[in-house]
């Protein structure tokens, strides 16, 4: 049995099923249809404040579970439904680089994870086909790949605004790799470059494994359940896990029962449930003798520079996520004060009402009267954003624990983060910014406005259940497998133990499809 | 989407409703003001019936600003008293405003529109060679350690 639909449990329900093997899938959300999505209407830009927020505290929806931040300088970012957080990511879809797998060896911090780039590689081929990448092959800042099955998209006039200020100094960028088709694939429409991704896609292009995976998941076999709010795993005598509790949205209690588990509810659902999942055997929570469960949270803390242009760049027009991206300040250079570094993504700035909500209490004259008119007519149409992805380097002192007090509607203990971040990431964003708007100025932009931290940012959700070859330091193994516990996996993005600086939805598929196959080839021994 | 929050408003919310509206978008710049948009109408129960979370705040604000004197004193004293409803009522004029056709045929905004990639827009990144000296300076990565 799988628990969570998301990436990682859609990739790993569908590579069972189609292995033959009987497979069921919990899930707390339910299916989102394309009809819900405004992004075909001028209703757009206010629902994506509320609806379609990807704060989980803010959205509260019924499924969603709260969270407590207010130990955390991020807040996490997620949607429970059949597709998890694919249906409103922006589907960056960036392979991590050969030295993030390599981080003690080569920078002597963190640890080396237990396989390479090389070792995964293979699987990130498959998951590129699978999803049906755009994206344009040999990029620099990579060994040599398979060309991705569709075109880049076009990089549009903002891309080109970035591409030049980066030929002007001799840095580094490429054309976007997006989980986004920029022709018909696979029975999936061409995207409308609506630019609305994050709010779901209308057109239902966009690679959301709602619409990638779980049709042929079903397809084979599997068995999909919504609604399926699971509160804990059980053990028997001999610790092994034999199934899930959950509540049905009726509140009546169920029990499934599996021979294996896999576990993908991500960074934060997952410790939360192995540590709800504690009894007289295992006090600390499931899988947890190394009491890693929960510790080393990694959010990626992101920082931005938006650059103001005379010329209309049209950046209202999608795809939302990144026209080009920057690995020029990717790898670590010492002399720069940090190690490690950050990927940028040049990104279209939005539509015209924009964030007014957070004025309220600020000078009236600042943001309204006058003011409005100008600031719309110099940020509409003629700004864009070099949005700075960083790498957090995993810290036990960062971490998910149980609320002492805070349930959610069933009554499941809820989630609180603690989070802060380090003096060498401040030191990062703050070399990174600095570039950033050099690019700016390069480019062209004639004036900008710089975010430090941004707050809701916490879309990554990582290492909060590492693996690694040592059980007394790590909770699972390279394949996903609990040290503790040996029919128990875990699959999504707990298992990083580096976070990188890139997006890691293709990371975390190709390891949770690397991981099930594996299981599958394991079976009998 | 019902429409409920919309019919917990008076006449004389929606007149203190449009008199501070037009204090935070008035005419200038050559844009509309709000009311001249009739955004007290339609466009706010439009807005409210996709954000009902928003009527407790409006409402309050609005109530409690009905005994001011004009619009920019209305404004001024919910700012500094209750920002929440400020931040409330701000954000629904500014939503409902941003919605208006006349609004973006002004600002030159087509909106979110249905626009495919063309195959003449293919490969934008290669005019010029723009591309190019990136991929004259070569890899940029740290190989895999043995």
């Amino acid at each position: 049995m799988v628990i969570g639909a998301g990436a990682s449990g859609a990739v790993a329900t569908k590579t069972f099923a189609e292995a033959g093997l009987d497979v069921v899938c919990l899930e707390q959300g339910d299916w989102v249809s394309a009809r819900e999505f405004f992004g075909g209407t001028p209703d757009w830009e206010v629902t994506s404040q509320k609806i379609w927020h990807p704060n989980p505290n803010v959205r509260g929806r019924a499924d969603d579970y709260p969270i407590d931040t207010t130990e955390s300088d991020v807040n996490p970012l997620m949607l429970a439904a059949v597709g998890g957080s694919t249906v409103i990511y922006t589907a960056h879809w960036h392979r991590f680089m050969p030295s993030d797998f390599r981080v003690r060896t080569l920078d002597g911090v963190a640890d080396d994870w237990p396989f390479t780039y090389e070792d995964l590689a293979p699987y990130y081929d498959f998951m590129d086909v699978e999803m049906g990448i755009s994206g344009l092959a040999g990029d620099p800042a990579y060994p040599e790949t398979p060309p991705p099955p569709l075109p880049p998209f076009p990089i549009g006039k903002v891309g080109r605004k970035a591409a030049a200020g980066m030929n002007a100094l001799g840095w580094h960028w490429w054309p976007a790799p997006l989980a986004i088709p920029s022709r018909p694939y696979r029975g999936r429409s061409q995207c409308a470059r609506r630019g609305t991704c994050t709010q779901g896609c209308p057109e239902e292009a966009k690679a959301s494994v709602d619409l990638t995976h779980w049709p042929g998941a079903l397809k084979a076999g599997a068995r999909l359940v919504t609604g399926a709010h699971v509160s804990r795993i059980e053990t028997d005598r001999s610790g092994r896990a034999t199934g899930a509790v959950y509540t049905d949205r009726s509140g009546n209690e169920h029990f499934q029962a599996g021979r294996t588990v896999v576990v993908c509810c991500n960074g934060v659902g997952t410790p939360r449930l192995l540590l709800n999942s504690h009894s007289a055997r295992f006090p600390d929570g499931l899988a947890n003798r190394s009491g890693m469960v929960g510790r080393n949270l990694m959010m990626h803390p992101y920082a931005a520079v938006v650059g103001y242009f005379e010329e209309d760049l049209e950046s209202w027009l999608g795809p939302t996520g990144e026209a080009i991206h920057s690995l020029e300040f990717y790898e670590t250079d010492t002399d720069r004060g940090f190690i490690r570094g950050a990927k940028w993504n040049a990104m279209p700035s939005g539509g015209p009402f924009g964030m007014r909500s957070a004025y309220g209490g600020k000078p009236l004259e600042d943001s309204w009267g006058i003011n409005l008119h100008r600031t719309t007519a110099k940020r509409f149409g003629r700004s864009f954003e070099w949005g700075i992805i960083a790498e957090d380097l995993p810290d036990p002192e960062n971490r998910v624990v149980l609320h002492e007090t805070l349930r959610d509607g069933d009554g499941i203990a809820a989630p609180k983060i603690v989070y802060r971040n380090s003096e060498n990431t401040r030191r990062l964003i703050d070399f990174h910014l600095a570039r950033a708007k050099e690019a700016m100025e390069a480019a062209g932009a004639y004036e900008m406005t710089t975010t430090e931290l941004m707050r809701d940012c916490g879309w990554h959700l990582m290492g909060t259940c590492r693996m690694g070859d040592d059980p007394q330091s790590s909770v699972v193994d390279e394949f996903g497998r609990c040290h503790d516990i040996p029919n128990l996996h875990i699959y999504d993005g707990s298992v990083f133990v580096t976070s990188s600086g890139f997006n890691p939805t293709a990371t975390i598929c190709a390891i949770a499809l690397r991981s099930a196959m594996h299981l599958i080839e394991a079976r009998g021994e | 989407m019902s429409d409920e929050p919309a019919s917990l408003l008076l006449k004389r919310d929606r007149e203190v409703f449009a008199a501070i509206a037009d204090v935070l978008i008035p005419a200038a710049e050559g844009m509309p003001s709000a009311t001249a948009l009739g955004i007290e109408g339609e466009p706010m129960d439009h807005v409210l019936a996709l954000r009902p979370e928003l009527a407790n705040d409006l409402l309050r604000g609005l109530r409690a600003a009905a005994g001011a004197p004009d619009g920019a004193a209305a404004a001024e004293r919910l700012n500094r008293e209750d920002p929440a409803a400020m931040g409330a009522i701000g954000l629904v004029a500014s939503a409902a405003y941003y919605m208006q056709p006349q609004v973006w045929k002004l600002l030159g905004y087509p909106g979110q529109t249905h626009r495919p990639v063309r195959p003449e827009e293919e490969d934008d990144f290669r005019e010029n060679d723009l591309l190019q000296p990136v991929i004259d300076r070569g890899p940029i990565y740290r190989p895999t350690p043995d």
